[in-house]
């Protein structure tokens, strides 16, 4: 009956069943092999309520999809232009500061794609820089931020991680702490390619003049409070994550609604509907994820896994390459959200006992995420890229292919120095 | 008649979702400034925040049922296209039917005992009232599946609109 109800997943799967569906079936054949009655996926899911950290998601997605809908996309462009647009290149350099904070606010969805895409393209090559580049660019940064307060994907991965209670115990707020660094780097390391990329090219500059900046500024009063709260509060430890989600909330509510009046109130119903619709399809997926993972646990699946790896995998080094390319196998093929809740059960306690620190594999994990959204030939962000500039997927990958190599270069130096990722935390 | 049904369910679905999301703004934003300017907050307002993130979870997971926007692994799909044969959908509908429906039935199971043992969720708020929007949740998922399964959705929008 295993092997037929393993069968039954598997073709549902390449049907193309949701996957909240499969993992509950998953755990439904589980606890039905060892004889355990089925109220307890019942009894699992309502798990959710035990999870106080669970309360951000939906408040950030929120917040999120509000800024989405207001015109924040081109104060902040207005704003890091004013700040950076005099360097040589400046304007490249905008794009990708503000797309990885777009990101990390909005959820790596896509969002960042289709609204900061259509106003940075055309910025970028009426600027000088060719199609090419701001294809690229546009196309992988859509990720970039993935490590970044408040990123979603990253504290699910802290609320997965903590459940599995392996390894040394960390704060979801250690999380931000450690991708700090890696952040910076993958922003060095791209804005040192886009340098090299237009040495010797003259582009126009934006002249640094107090009066845009200070319009920039005037233009964003109401939004500069923000990244006070959400980056302040939560790295001074003033707040708690979910505190900073509520109140984060509430202000992006009174700020969007009120103060800029650019979403109206009977607009809000409407986007509230649409962020919770999927806020609900990731929670119902980590629910019966929790449910699962207590059935992997009990029947000692990750323990098997890591007596098998033994066998072929001897060094941390080998593991974390191997891993590195998993990891950049799956971001390609799955959902973040449905990689992280798949494979951390599966891969945090493996990791462990190679003496992986639970925060640096979380770091590791995204970074290979973040680059899997747009590796050919199926990374979903490519498909986005393509509907909203209506290019070819093999103009997009002979767009991205060097901003990959730059990030693949960032992600080899944060797979293989811990130190970059735990040097706030440890 | 189903039409009527649909549309009136799919309203309260809305209108439920919106006011659960307005009280845990709310809520979850007084609980934190209560705290850290008086000291106070709402003795109970941390369970009901969960307990309303816990019903976000059901209804928004209802409402995505409806046009089957669940995340999915959709491998195939993107190889093949937009042509996927409604074959493939509905089965995979199916399947989800019976998943949920199991899960309906399984978790009716958990509210009796909690029902049985008067266990309460805060204040003087039964466990089981609040509770009870899981089995509820999933019948009315199993439901829209088996009609998919009999009448295959409409092809999901691209992801782009996310």
């Amino acid at each position: 009956m295993g092997i037929a109800g393993i069968a039954v997943l598997i073709v549902a799967a390449l049907l193309g069943a949701p996957l909240f569906a499969l993992i509950l079936g998953g755990a439904m054949l589980g606890f039905l092999l060892a004889d355990i009655d089925l109220a307890v996926v019942g009894i699992e899911l309502y798990r959710i309520v035990d999870t106080p950290m669970l309360v951000a998601l939906p408040l950030f997605t929120f917040a999120g999809y509000l800024l989405a809908e207001a015109r924040t996309s081109e104060r902040l462009v207005a704003l890091v232009r004013a700040l950076v647009g005099r360097f040589r290149i400046g304007l490249a350099v905008v794009a990708f500061i503000v797309c990885a904070v777009f990101t990390a606010l909005t959820g790596a969805s896509g969002v960042t794609i289709v609204a900061l895409g259509a106003l940075l393209l055309p910025a970028l090559t009426s600027a000088g820089y060719d199609r090419q580049f701001s294809l690229g660019l546009v196309t992988s940064s859509g990720s970039l931020g993935l490590l970044l307060v408040p990123s979603i994907p990253l504290i699910l991965y802290g609320i997965v991680a903590q459940q599995m209670n392996v390894g040394e115990p960390f704060a979801i707020v250690d999380l931000f702490v450690a991708g700090l660094l890696p952040l910076l780097l993958m922003l060095g390391v791209l804005i040192a390619y886009a340098a090299w990329r237009f040495r010797g090219v003259s582009l126009p500059v934006q002249p640094f003049s107090l009066g845009a900046l200070g319009s920039a500024l005037f233009a964003a009063r109401y939004e500069l409070p923000l990244p006070v709260i959400v980056l302040g509060g939560i790295y001074s430890g003033l707040f708690a994550v979910s505190e900073a989600a509520a109140v984060t909330a509430l202000y992006v509510l009174v700020a969007e609604v009120f103060l800029y009046r650019e979403v109206p109130v009977r607009a809000l119903p409407q986007i509230i509907v649409a962020s919770m619709k999927m806020v609900g399809g990731i929670l119902l997926i980590l629910g019966a994820a929790l449910a699962f993972t207590n059935f992997l646990v009990d029947a000692e699946v990750p323990q098997r896994l890591f007596e098998l790896s033994q066998e072929y995998i001897e060094s941390r080094w080998m593991f974390l390459l191997l891993l590195n390319i998993l990891l950049l196998l799956l971001g390609a093929i799955l959902d973040v959200f449905a990689a992280l809740v798949i494979m951390v059960p599966l891969l945090l306690p493996v990791a462990v006992e190679y003496g992986i620190d639970p925060v640096h594999l979380g770091i590791v994990f995204l970074a290979n995420m973040q680059i899997g959204y747009f590796t050919p030939p199926i990374g979903m962000n490519l498909f986005i890229a393509s509907y909203r500039f209506k290019e070819s997927l093999l103009t997009l990958y002979a767009a991205s292919w060097p901003f990959m190599l730059a990030l693949l270069a960032a992600l080899a130096l944060i797979t293989y120095i811990p130190w970059l990722s735990l040097v706030f935390v440890r | 008649m189903a039409g009527l049904m649909t549309r009136w369910l799919a309203r309260l679905e809305d209108t439920l979702l919106v006011l659960l999301m307005l009280a845990l703004i709310l809520v979850a934003a007084y609980q934190v400034l209560a705290r850290n300017l008086f000291d106070g907050g709402l003795l109970w307002g941390d369970a009901l925040v969960r307990v309303l993130v816990f019903w976000i979870t059901m209804v928004g997971a209802m409402v995505a049922s409806r046009s089957d926007e669940h995340i999915r692994i959709d491998l195939l799909a993107r190889f093949l296209g937009p042509r996927t044969s409604a074959v493939t959908r509905r089965l995979s509908a199916a399947f989800t039917a019976v998943i949920c429906a199991l899960l309906g039935y399984y978790s009716l199971d958990f509210i009796r005992f909690e029902y049985e043992d008067g266990t309460l969720a805060f204040g003087s708020v039964p466990a089981w009232l609040c509770e009870l929007v899981l089995p509820v949740g999933a019948f009315v998922m199993a439901l829209r599946y088996l009609l998919m399964t009999i009448w295959p959705a409409p092809l999901p929008k691209p992801a782009t609109d996310a």
